[in-house]
């Protein structure tokens, strides 16, 4: 992120910014809009971000309430139960998203998971339109589970959506954390616990004891409304640490 | 009219010639009303209330608001115009009943086992005939016999009584008496507090004090209202025993 | 009808846990507050609150009206509350909510009915005019603790607040306008302040200042109004879990404890704001005792 543009709503993608795309088609992601032949509006305020290898580019934004997309690996509450469905919401106040009860790993008829009211469930979105509900499942192509399922016990911290994106970039080649958040891997050297971020801002953790969970929570959701560099970030842990 | 609170320190005796750890006559019946699920008429000195219990039934309105799915419990208070001294009328949406209504719709929640009663609805109506003191306090013990009435599983009799203190705020002396199960009259003069108590020993479920006094004077009245509470509960107990009584010999002869 | 989303049964049970070993989940201790700032607006009569997330603003305005045939000697004091969709989605405009009424009743049992403002001084002439003090309590971000935030708000407005001179000559009245005499202050007679006790465990662990995740998980809660001299303004404990009478009683202690601190807040903040207003001591050559 050498250059970073800065976009408003309504101001048009430079040019020059396109990446060069052999096929000569481009991708776009959240935030923009092809109004055509070649000018690619910004629809919400944000930072450009551009990938050359597979010739998309999409915008960074923190505000608004973050919508489903397909593929999204995001974390569940269950509502209520319907006769083959689950009734999930995903951010309060918006409709439900479903759950099929067969979707799991190793579900059938008669072996489907009893949630209930209250619960949350690590899943992925499978369908995600304007028009109709959303789908999760909690099962792979493959039929595994693939760390999808119930959550059971463990805190919910609540973040926006933008940070808990990139707590989900994962690290570069040389180890260096993409998202610039490094709290989660410098707490998995000294303590174990168990972790579990959903794009639609919502982070669980689940470790022996309350304390640490705690810790972790606090580190996360005070990192995220204070906008905090790689630096404060480590000073943070280490003193956080220290203290307990 | 201002009630005169000094002849109190001469006699020890109040306007009405109680003492200060007497109640009034309490009075209470139980299946009153025939068309009621549960329904009761109970009388604290001059406050006389009817309590109809309507449910558990099926949920009013589109119930999917919530995960919870115990019972509900609502509350709707009715105060008749020629309850009081003077003929005036309350809304319905008048403020200080809304929040009697919540205060009693909480506190039972708490001692029913609304859990039994997955997606419905329980809905206490208290009519009140006369206006004498003690109104909360009194809608309570009515709700209470009349909940038992419609056979509803609850943990213990909620019981509730007043008490005040004989000092105003203004007044800084020390000799002050605790005064149990007010009247309208010395409510209006004195502080005072609704107390009402569930569950075992000195176990508050609802306390309200809306009139301003020391800190210090606080002790005495609950300790006062918790003895209030007990004799009221034994009542309450000696009513529903009398009521069970007089209908199990029903079915005998 | 909206409401405010339940939350998941994970965070329910890690709260309480978490509570069992004394921990809060912002890491304060169990009887602390959240950071608290008051401000004061350009105007007088404007102050703004916020405890952790959670922002209430009131603002007090004044005018003549005429008094109520009974209460001939009174101004008129009214207290409103609003609560809209900008606090939180929960809440809807126009449709009186439980939250609304409870914040309301509190306010005008602690403020109001304990006669916190002397509504004798603002009678101008008996029976004809007198002022009308109207304070409007918005509530602009909702994260647990309303009726602590929304009492210390109108407490800190109606100090902060100064009402238009009058003089009467006879039967004629005049209301001079800021430009022309130094408004006056209200005659506060006493400042009560409410503390809310939110209790767990059937009433064994009590917390101060709990947040909207915290609210939703407790089982019962007292709220207290007192003063710094130790009177008890307003007592309410709307059912919930049962407590013991004891624990009431020293509840009122921490009570008190608490609102000595705010007593002292508002008192520094006042003088804060106020010397900052007095810009070379201008105000003092204004004062309506002056010759002119």
């Amino acid at each position: 992120m050498a250059t970073m543009t800065t976009l408003l709503p309504g101001e048009d993608v430079p040019s020059s910014q396109f990446p060069k795309s052999k096929k000569g088609t481009l991708t776009l992601g959240p935030g923009l809009r092809h109004v055509p032949p070649s000018t690619i509006l910004a629809t919400t305020a944000g930072s450009l971000q551009v990938d050359h290898k597979k010739s998309a580019l999409w915008l960074e934004f923190e505000n608004g309430r973050y919508q489903p997309a397909v593929g999204d690996l995001v974390i569940a509450q269950v509502h209520h139960t319907g006769s083959d469905h689950f009734f999930c919401s995903l951010t309060p106040h918006t409709p439900h998203a479903l759950l099929g009860q067969l979707a799991f790993e190793g579900a059938s008829k008669k072996t489907r998971p009893n949630l209930k009211s209250g619960d949350i469930v690590y899943g992925r979105i499978t369908k995600a339109s304007k028009w109709e509900d959303t789908e999760l499942e909690c099962i792979n192509p493959s039929g595994k589970a693939d760390g999808m399922g119930q959550l059971k016990e463990g805190m919910l911290f609540h973040v926006s959506h933008a940070f808990a994106r990139r707590l989900m970039m994962g690290t570069d080649k040389s180890g260096h954390s993409k998202g610039a958040v490094v709290i989660l891997e410098e707490m998995g050297e000294k303590i174990r616990f168990e972790v579990a971020v959903g794009r639609n801002g919502k982070v669980w953790i689940n470790s022996s004891s309350v304390k640490e969970t705690v810790m972790i929570g606090r580190l996360l959701t005070t990192a995220d409304e204070e906008h905090w560099d790689v630096e404060q970030q480590k000073k943070a842990v280490k003193k956080a640490l220290q203290d307990a | 009219m201002p009630l005169d609170t000094s002849t109190y320190s001469l006699a020890h005796l109040r306007v009405d010639g109680r003492r200060w750890n007497e109640l009034r006559r309490v009075h209470g019946q139980i299946s009153t009303q025939a068309a009621a699920d549960g329904s009761s008429y109970f009388e604290m000195g001059n406050t006389k209330i009817i309590c109809t219990i309507a449910g558990p039934q099926e949920q009013r309105r589109g119930g999917n608001s919530g995960q919870s799915h115990d019972a509900k419990v609502e509350v709707e208070i009715g105060i008749a115009g020629f309850s009081g001294v003077d003929r005036k009328r309350r809304g319905r949406n008048d403020k200080r009943i809304q929040e009697m209504q919540h205060a009693i719709a909480s506190a039972f929640t708490h001692t029913l086992f609304t859990h039994l009663y997955p997606h419905s609805t329980i809905t206490i109506h208290l009519h009140v005939l006369s206006q004498d003191g003690a109104l909360l306090a009194a809608c309570i013990n009515a709700a209470t016999l009349a909940l038992i009435d419609a056979g509803i599983p609850m943990s213990d009799y909620t019981a509730a009584c007043t008490t005040g203190s004989t000092a105003s705020y203004a007044s800084n002396d020390e000799a002050a008496d605790p005064l149990l199960d007010l009247n309208s009259m010395e409510e209006q003069e004195l502080p005072f507090l609704t107390l009402g108590t569930s569950g075992g020993d000195d176990q508050v479920s609802l306390l309200i004090m809306e009139t301003r006094v020391q800190a210090t004077r606080l002790e005495a009245m609950v300790s006062v209202g918790l003895d209030g509470c007990r004799q009221i509960r034994s009542l309450l107990d000696g009513i529903v025993r009398a009521h069970g009584k007089k209908v199990l010999e029903a079915r005998v002869t | 009808m909206p409401r405010e989303a339940d939350p998941s049964t994970n965070e329910q049970a890690f709260l309480l846990s978490a509570l069992r070993e004394n921990i809060r989940l912002d890491g304060r201790a169990l009887d602390a507050y959240r950071p608290i700032s008051l401000s004061f607006g350009e105007d007088y009569g404007t102050a703004d609150v916020r405890i952790g997330k959670t922002r209430v603003r009131a603002t007090i305005s004044a005018d003549v009206v005429t008094p109520f045939v009974d209460r001939k000697f009174d101004g008129v004091f009214t207290i409103s509350t609003e609560l809209s969709p900008m606090a939180s989605p929960a809440f809807e405009v126009g449709r009186q909510d439980q939250t609304e009424i409870l914040l309301s009743r509190i306010l005008e049992k602690t403020v109001r009915r304990s006669g916190a403002l002397d509504t004798e001084s603002l009678c101008i002439v008996a029976g004809q005019k007198c002022f009308h003090i109207r304070a409007d309590i918005h509530v602009m971000d909702h994260d647990g603790n309303l009726v602590d935030a929304s009492c210390l708000a109108l407490i800190a407005a109606l100090l902060h607040f100064r009402r238009p001179d009058v003089e009467i000559k006879g039967e004629e009245v005049t209301v001079f306008s800021v430009r022309e005499r130094e408004p006056v202050k209200l005659a506060m007679q006493h400042q009560p302040f409410c503390v809310t006790t939110s209790c767990y465990e059937e009433g064994t662990i009590l917390l101060h200042d709990a947040t909207l995740l915290e609210e939703q998980c407790r089982e019962g809660d007292v709220l207290i109004s007192m003063n710094k001299f130790g009177e008890i303004c307003q007592i309410a404990k709307y059912g919930g879990a049962p407590m013991d009478g004891l624990s009431i009683l020293t509840c009122t202690n921490t009570v008190l404890e608490r609102v000595k601190i705010f007593d002292q807040l508002v008192k520094d903040r006042i003088a804060e704001d106020e010397k900052r207003r007095d810009v070379g001591g201008l105000i003092a050559e204004l004062s309506a005792e002056n010759d002119r």
